[in-house]
């Protein structure tokens, strides 16, 4: 039986599989076909008719039942998440196991997507070590992310001295919906 | 049951999955369904086994089917909300799957299962134990099911798909 207790090693492996048998474009099918429009439906439900209470409500619940190191902000425009330690990614480091090329990129694939679809979009960083944040905002919102500590002060991930080590790769999203749309910069 | 997942090859820093998870192997199974069809939805499966669960088989080369059984009980204490035995005597490792986590699960969420749903624990099980000197045979489904690990050898034939039975609508 597969289970859910180490499902993020199996999905993991999953993507790998998906991307062997039909590329690139299936994992992206994968995604936003099985994820966004069927495993994940809930959330979708809740923050199209919710908005930024639906998001407070969803990820508070998922979250929690993950046993996520992490801290959310809300405001009555922006919605932002500090993950400090991603319970997901970080499974997949402490039991070695990668199978696919980013892992990370699967949040976008199928949150991007998701968000889309109800008018809002994301700034993104993740640091591929099980740190990443979030600002979700309205599409018609043109307002740009604060710098580090401005929105969710002394829980800003990027305050963290693990965030960008030298030799970190940190993949950024800017204003985004897709997971290719993407800009990857290396710490020196 | 014990609640130590010491038999299990890849460890989480909380002792139990978050069922929700459950949606998501449900949508997968749906998705590679609709893409490859039952067959390649089975080969989905052989190939998961084979592959992410071979650290488990390696351990049941070593372990027996003591191994077998030490495995199965670990996995069902950190699944929540299952009803399941497992024991290993004369007649090999036998799981009595009394509530199905996942089957209650999806159930509990509304969720749509995909009919063959219960052939995955065939076809992953098979692939794990068959390295092994083993093989499983499983009959039920559909949220309750008797799940046999015996010696390779110690019975003729293949599964008989017909005896795992296919999920019934809500």
């Amino acid at each position: 039986m597969l289970g859910c207790y180490d499902f993020c090693g199996h999905y993991e492996w999953t993507f790998a599989w998906l991307h062997r048998e039909g590329g690139h474009d299936l994992v992206r099918a994968y995604w936003d076909e099985a994820i966004h429009g069927d495993s994940q439906r809930h959330a979708a439900e809740l923050i199209s008719e919710g908005g930024i209470e639906g998001m407070a409500r969803y990820w508070g619940h998922t979250l929690a039942d993950e046993a996520a190191g992490h801290h959310t902000t809300v405001t009555d425009r922006v919605f932002r998440v500090d993950m400090h330690q991603c319970p997901s990614k970080g499974f997949l480091l402490r039991n070695g196991l990668e199978q696919y090329p980013d892992y990370c990129d699967h949040c976008m694939g199928w949150i991007g997507p998701m968000l889309r679809a109800s008018g809002w979009t994301v700034d993104h960083e993740h640091n591929h070590h099980g740190q990443c944040w979030w600002e979700i905002r309205r599409m018609d919102d043109r307002t740009a992310p604060g710098p580090a500590g401005g929105l969710s002060g002394e829980h800003d991930v990027r305050l963290l001295p693990t965030w960008n080590p030298k030799g970190a790769t940190i993949d950024a999203y800017e204003r985004a919906n897709d997971p290719d749309d993407k800009s990857r910069r290396q710490v020196t | 049951m014990t609640n130590a997942p010491s038999a299990l090859p890849y460890l989480d820093s909380k002792p139990r999955g978050a069922a929700d998870f459950y949606f998501a192997i449900n949508a997968t199974f749906r998705f590679i369904r609709r893409r490859f069809g039952l067959a390649g939805l089975q080969g989905y499966w052989a190939d998961i086994g084979h592959g992410y669960f071979a650290p488990v088989t390696e351990r049941w080369k070593r372990g027996g089917l003591a191994a077998v059984a030490e495995y199965w009980r670990a996995f069902f204490a950190s699944e929540p909300g299952g009803d399941v035995q497992v024991d290993c005597g004369d007649e090999g490792a036998v799981i009595d799957v009394r509530t199905c986590p996942a089957i209650a699960h999806l159930r509990a969420g509304s969720r749509e299962i995909d009919p063959d749903f219960c052939q995955h624990c065939y076809f992953i099980g098979e692939a794990m134990a068959a390295p092994a000197g083993f093989t499983v045979r499983i009959e039920g489904g559909d949220g309750k099911c008797r799940q046999r690990y015996l010696k390779r050898g110690a019975t003729k034939g293949d599964q008989d798909l017909g005896a795992i039975r296919r999920i019934s609508p809500c």
